[in-house]
């Protein structure tokens, strides 16, 4: 996967064109791991509240 | 903690004023729309999206300068600003819970700790999005002006394309975070609040602390 995306100038010189778009993916990911993962934490956190308030 | 001993439970707590609210639906659409004539083209999806996409980021700029006046002149920037104390708090309670320890329900002011780091993180992004998008826009034909495409080297037009491309990838990551955590049942009166103005003075007892946020401030 490129982080870069790169093109040729009128010279032919390699001259940087912009950020790679195989990254969507990367970041799109990214988001859906972080959600995922806090959905869990949050739902076990609730859930050993919820036990904690039982148990006083 | 509660302060409000005698209030009727369905009062109503004011949290954001209608500008703020236009502001915030308005820079979401603007948002979604320079997100969908960035990236379709990118997936194949042909249409003129140049004029649309740097539109959209004209009003996204007014926006951002709307949102800036009101907060020098208007808005309390305290209630948005990190603490040392309060990050520091909020990060041991975090750490402490996810090792297992106890889990305390925690009161907190306006906004979460969370919450102004994501808004933060967002007001890095959009502003450099701006910035360079503004720089971009001296290389297309506008209404009012001429492209230059000289205006910079090739190597600088390059480093503003790369910052550009990322502001726009981090904004797709920020959104999908942004949604699910409007959408969670535990955030739901936040998002109400959002639409409506207000949230009730239940909702203010059981998630603020009347120290950080009066509920008379708004």
């Amino acid at each position: 996967m490129e982080i870069l995306r790169y093109k040729t100038d009128a010279w032919g010189q390699r001259v940087l064109e912009g950020a790679s778009w195989d990254l969507v993916w990367l970041f799109v990911g990214g988001a859906i791991v972080f959600i995922v993962f806090h959905a869990i934490y949050t739902h076990r956190k609730l859930k050993l509240m919820r036990q904690d308030d039982a148990d006083e | 903690m509660n302060n409000n001993v005698g209030v009727h439970p369905e009062a109503r707590v004011p949290r954001h004023r209608l500008a703020d609210r236009l502001f915030h639906w308005l820079m979401a659409a603007s948002m979604l729309m320079l997100l969908a004539t960035g990236f379709l083209p990118i997936f194949g999806i042909k249409f003129a999206w140049v004029d649309p996409h740097w539109i959209a980021g004209v009003i996204l700029t007014l926006l951002v300068l709307f949102h800036v006046i009101r907060v020098i002149l208007i808005l309390d920037f305290s209630h948005i600003w990190i603490r040392w104390r309060e990050f520091i708090d909020s990060f041991r309670s975090t750490t402490r819970e996810a090792l297992g320890g106890r889990r305390q329900k925690r009161h907190i002011g306006k906004y979460s700790v969370g919450q102004k780091v994501f808004h933060h993180g967002v007001a890095i992004v959009v502003l450099a999005a701006i910035v360079t998008g503004l720089v971009m826009m001296v290389g297309i034909d506008g209404p009012f002006w001429e492209r230059n495409p000289l205006f910079m080297s090739e190597g600088m037009r390059g480093i503003v394309f790369v910052v550009h491309g990322f502001t726009g990838l981090f904004s797709i990551m920020m959104i999908m975070v942004h949604i699910y955590f409007a959408i969670r049942p535990e955030k739901l009166y936040m998002t109400r609040s959002m639409l409506r103005g207000w949230i009730s003075q239940n909702e203010y007892d059981d998630h603020h602390d009347p120290a950080r946020w009066s509920s008379t401030e708004g």
